[in-house]
């Protein structure tokens, strides 16, 4: 470190102040965080389901059908049984694989 | 070793070394519809050699340039699916996969497209495939855990150690400093803005990190580029904050640690190791 650096340098004091300060900014309800999140089975469009492989794979956005049995997609936790899928048994999206009924 | 293979009508192939004559025929003959069949070739059936190689070699050109559609959607729907598809098929011959794994294919494409003549009217075309190519990196990267409040909070208690700390980032993190504004477009290629209030020409620096499942795709604000990758060069967190104040007049330590603390970006804070 040079003299010059060192003059300059931003304290301690300084680092600590913004770490806490950002930390009170970025406190929020646990529920909003991505984290929380479940695969909910049932619910995705044609195309639009979720996946962690990629493009040029098999997986993501591989589902042939809207509302596939077996195609899941990240929802906030609590919100996939709420999710309409006219292919689920109990008429809404499911956490687990399902047998679709034809509807 | 790579070795580049001029041919004649002017293409230049990359192919394996080790290869030997007939598979380097075999090969270039494969992306190039000007060049003959390879000699040499039967059909089980007896059918043409000539047609069930043609045959072949579309699906070849066009499994390509369907893996570069998947991984460029919105470079491609800047330039439209006919213009988009010619330029994947020259891009194709000059640069074919060097790897089995389609899903890494098209590393090269940005550059190809900034050094591409005909698209030079869309001067941040390159720009929004590399954001393209970002995200499909952080898609694939190892999964690691964000350091939570908690963590963050036992820093904190080591105030006087924090300026020699180093910051460790999230694997899947990339930054892009764009001369147009390139996570903008994006963005209102993804229906998340509108597209009549973007102005392609305003600088931008947009972190890609995949910090759970979903890739995000995230604008930064002044200097926090240089904090991400001062951090990533191993730059200590004291280091950066001044190297990044005295650069950038407009950097907010607080805001720009807010929002790397949001997006999952620290995954470790390492004390001890400076001397």
């Amino acid at each position: 470190m040079t003299k010059l650096l060192y003059q300059n340098a931003i304290s301690a004091m300084t680092l600590a102040a913004a770490l806490g300060a950002a930390l009170t900014m970025t406190a929020t309800p646990a529920a909003a965080a991505e984290g929380d999140n479940e695969k909910c089975y049932g619910v995705a469009l044609k195309g639009k389901n979720d996946c962690k492989s990629g493009p040029g794979t098999s997986c993501a956005g591989s589902s042939k059908i809207d509302f596939q049995s077996d195609a899941w997609k990240s929802l906030p936790k609590g919100t996939c049984e709420k999710t309409a899928s006219p292919t689920s048994p109990t008429g809404f999206g499911q956490l687990q694989e399902f047998k679709a009924q034809k509807s | 070793m790579r070795i580049d293979v001029s041919r004649p009508h002017g293409g230049h192939i990359s192919l394996q070394a080790g290869m030997n004559n007939y598979e380097v025929d075999f090969t270039s003959a494969l992306l190039d519809t000007e060049q003959p069949c390879p000699a040499n070739l039967s059909a089980w059936n007896g059918s043409d050699p000539v047609k069930r190689f043609a045959v072949y070699r579309n699906n070849v050109v066009s499994s390509l340039i369907d893996a570069l559609e998947d991984t460029f959607p919105v470079t491609r729907e800047l330039v439209g699916d006919e213009f988009f598809r010619a330029m994947a098929r020259i891009f194709i011959t000059r640069v074919p996969p060097k790897s089995p794994v389609l899903a890494e294919y098209g590393d090269e494409f940005p550059e190809f497209i900034a050094n591409f003549s005909p698209v030079q009217s869309v001067p941040y075309l390159a720009d929004v495939a590399r954001l393209e190519m970002f995200y499909l990196t952080a898609y694939h990267a190892a999964d690691a855990t964000p350091l939570d409040e908690a963590s963050f909070r036992g820093a904190l208690s080591n105030a006087d150690a924090l300026p020699s700390a180093r910051l460790q980032l999230h694997p899947s993190a990339s930054v892009l400093r764009s001369t147009y504004a390139a996570g903008s477009l994006w963005a209102a290629h993804q229906g998340t803005i509108d597209l009549a209030t973007v102005d392609p020409y305003l600088a931008e620096e947009i972190l890609i990190i995949r910090p759970f499942w979903e890739v995000l795709v995230v604008p930064l604000r002044p200097g926090a580029g240089r904090f991400i990758e001062l951090l990533a060069n191993g730059a200590s967190f004291g280091e950066t904050a001044l190297a990044v104040s005295v650069a950038f007049p407009d950097f907010d330590l607080t805001t720009t640690l807010a929002d790397i603390i949001r997006t999952g970006a620290v995954v470790a804070f390492n004390f001890n190791e400076a001397l």
